[in-house]
């Protein structure tokens, strides 16, 4: 694994607010079939640090390359045209839509008639069912009905399909996927991130929950008050110690 | 097994509530009156009355229906409609304006004001209920300092056909109006990025904003949509009564807003239902029309209204409730502490009120001749 490139590397990116220093001088290398998780207490620096990598902030400082070639992105959507882009802990859901409304939310299908652009109605629904079925093997029992009658796990695979139907898309950013399922939907959002990760795309997963953490990621990067305070391998690593590293208490004691 | 059945009828069922519940009402209306007056109600000339009357708000509800899915509202229709109305009736007999030019002139003036509207909401910020109220006043102060207390009436024969006009053979002109209205209408929320937008902001605006979506234009569009058709119902109300005055329409903005909430389309944003709106605006014509014919005081008309919008608001709001929680039949929901204190407020008040008339009755002299 580290034989590889990394997609994306942002180094020594700072971030101010005014006065309020949010990062400072951190470090992120996001490589292709790799999950990293980014830990931290409340105010760590978590969301600032992928907002500048999805393009919403811009950093005060430091670069950020793609493929080694420096990235400036002024907007959200330049980085989506990057092939970066990300899953909100909201889900950015429209409820009253149906799904296939929702996965194009922003980006329709249309066709041409007379001249003026219609939307697609069919195409839009049967490339959903396409890409839900085909990416990450979902089938929802009802196309049709409003999204807010699906389950919170249902939910989450209409956000991803969003993300992952351009075929370019090469990091996901996925923010507290988690966070407002039961048991058995982040079992399954887990399964979700793991069939994302076979298909080659680097996975950029912030999250509070360190059980799910260990189950799914590869690298564990931990941020403590703006600054990276430590990145460990998952898999020789233990709850414990990434638990010190976001408390501190390694270095303090 | 029972309520599985129930459920799968019910979500069976969902996707039409909104039309069923006011064609229920419809039904209501056309017995009641069947049994009461089936004569005069349902004469063939009475009939044509109830469709004219609802054609006229046919492509305002419309056009209302996506500013309120949108979590809009626009109070200021009817003085847009008699704005505009006054300055076509000015340009043609003042100016000798040709008829489709000023008719034209008209409906462009209405999409100005409206755009004007959606300006203040989305680049000012003013709260939609504020800022078309206000905008209201603002119109209706121009038409009376336009038109002063003038009537202007006799207007070319486009005018008076769009208003009152019948096609050969077929459907009133401006029932006809009102069907294309919504049928444009259809194929706007169904088919175009306005419609799917205009959803996903009343929906979530939040979700709007992230998946970048403009939110501004598309509430930009609503209005100048609305302006428009309400342009085009002040030229088709100059045109039924062939007459103009500043202070014509005045009640527009709650029937048309009444219409189309009880179409089922939510107040609170993201459910659009243009075939309720459609059944909202011949029930109320219906419902009118029918306290004309059983001789009822027109006043009670307003009454009727306002009944007739609580009623279906707190049907539509109670049957949304109940799919949430499950529901556990009204007398355990009525029953909580915060209920049983509300009832001993409300009937303290009563007590008071009897109280005070019962005093006041003991105490009273010979009734005095007012004025």
């Amino acid at each position: 694994m580290a034989a590889r490139e990394p997609i994306i590397s942002m180094r020594g990116v700072s971030k101010r607010f005014g006065g309020v220093t949010a990062l400072q001088d951190v470090d992120l290398d996001a490589y292709p079939g790799e999950v990293l998780a980014i830990v931290g207490d409340n105010g760590a620096g978590k969301s600032t640090l992928i907002k500048i990598l999805t393009g919403v902030y811009r950093a005060t400082g430091g670069t950020i390359e793609m493929d080694g070639e420096i990235l400036s992105m002024n907007s959200h959507s330049e980085a989506i045209a990057r092939g970066i882009d990300a899953v909100y802990q909201t889900l950015a859901l429209a409820d009253h839509l149906d799904p296939a409304s929702n996965m194009f939310l922003g980006s329709e299908l249309t066709k041409s008639f007379l001249g003026f652009p219609l939307l697609d109605n069919k195409r839009m629904r049967e490339e959903s069912e396409r890409v839900l079925f085909d990416r990450l093997g979902v089938r929802l029992p009802n196309m049709d009905a409003p999204t807010e009658s699906l389950s919170g796990g249902q939910r989450q695979a209409v956000a991803i399909a969003r993300a992952v139907y351009h075929s370019d898309l090469r990091v996901l950013v996925m923010d507290e996927p988690t966070a407002a399922l039961g048991p058995q939907e982040t079992a399954r959002t887990l399964k979700l991130i793991e069939v994302l990760r076979e298909q080659g795309l680097a996975i950029v997963l912030i999250s509070h929950s360190l059980d799910d953490v260990f189950a799914v990621s590869d690298r564990i990067q931990v941020m403590r008050r703006g600054r990276c305070v430590g990145i460990v391998k998952t898999a020789e690593s233990s709850t414990q110690e990434v638990l010190g590293l976001i408390v501190g208490v390694t270095e303090d004691a | 097994m029972a309520e599985n059945a129930q459920n799968q009828l019910k979500e069976r069922l969902d996707p039409y509530m909104a039309i069923i519940a006011p064609l229920a009402m419809i039904l209501m209306i056309a017995a009641f009156m069947g049994i009461a007056e089936p004569t005069r109600y349902f004469r063939l000339s009475n009939l044509n009355i109830i469709l004219l009357e609802a054609a006229l708000y046919m492509p305002m509800a419309m056009a209302m229906t996506f500013v309120i899915t949108q979590r809009g509202i626009d109070l200021s229709i009817g003085s847009v409609a008699a704005l505009t109305s006054i300055i076509m009736a000015f340009l043609i007999k003042q100016y000798g304006f040709p008829d489709w030019a000023a008719v034209s002139i008209a409906i462009c003036l209405g999409g100005l004001l409206g755009l004007i509207n959606g300006l203040i909401i989305t680049k000012f910020r003013v709260p939609d209920l504020i800022g078309t109220l206000a905008m209201d006043l603002v119109y209706r102060g121009l038409a009376l300092v336009l038109a002063k207390g003038l009537v202007l009436a006799r207007f070319p024969d486009l005018i008076t056909d769009i208003g009152r006009g019948r096609l050969e053979w077929f459907l009133p002109i401006p029932v006809t109006i009102g069907i294309l209205a919504f049928i444009v209408g259809f194929v706007l929320l169904k088919r175009t990025h306005f419609g799917r937008y205009s959803i996903a902001i009343g929906s979530s605006p939040e979700a709007a904003e992230l998946t970048g979506i403009a939110v501004d234009r598309y509430k930009l569009h609503a209005y100048i949509l609305m302006g428009t058709m309400a342009a085009l119902a002040g030229v088709m109300l100059a045109g039924k009564l062939n007459a103009v005055q500043a202070t014509s329409a005045p009640y527009f903005n709650l029937h048309v807003i009444a219409a189309v909430v009880v179409g089922g389309t939510s107040l609170f944003g993201g459910r659009a239902s243009l075939l309720g709106s459609f059944a909202g605006v011949l029930l109320l014509s219906m419902m009118i029309n029918a306290l004309v014919t059983l001789r009822i005081e027109f006043f009670w008309q307003s009454v009727g209204s306002g009944v007739v919008i609580i009623t279906s608001v707190a049907l539509f709001t109670w049957l949304q409730k109940k799919d949430r929680d499950g529901g556990g039949g009204l007398f355990a929901a009525f029953a909580t502490p915060e209920n049983i204190k509300i009832v001993k407020l409300s009937g303290g008040l009563l007590a008071l009120l009897i109280a005070l008339l019962a005093l006041g009755h003991f105490l009273s002299g010979a009734p005095v001749a007012s004025g």
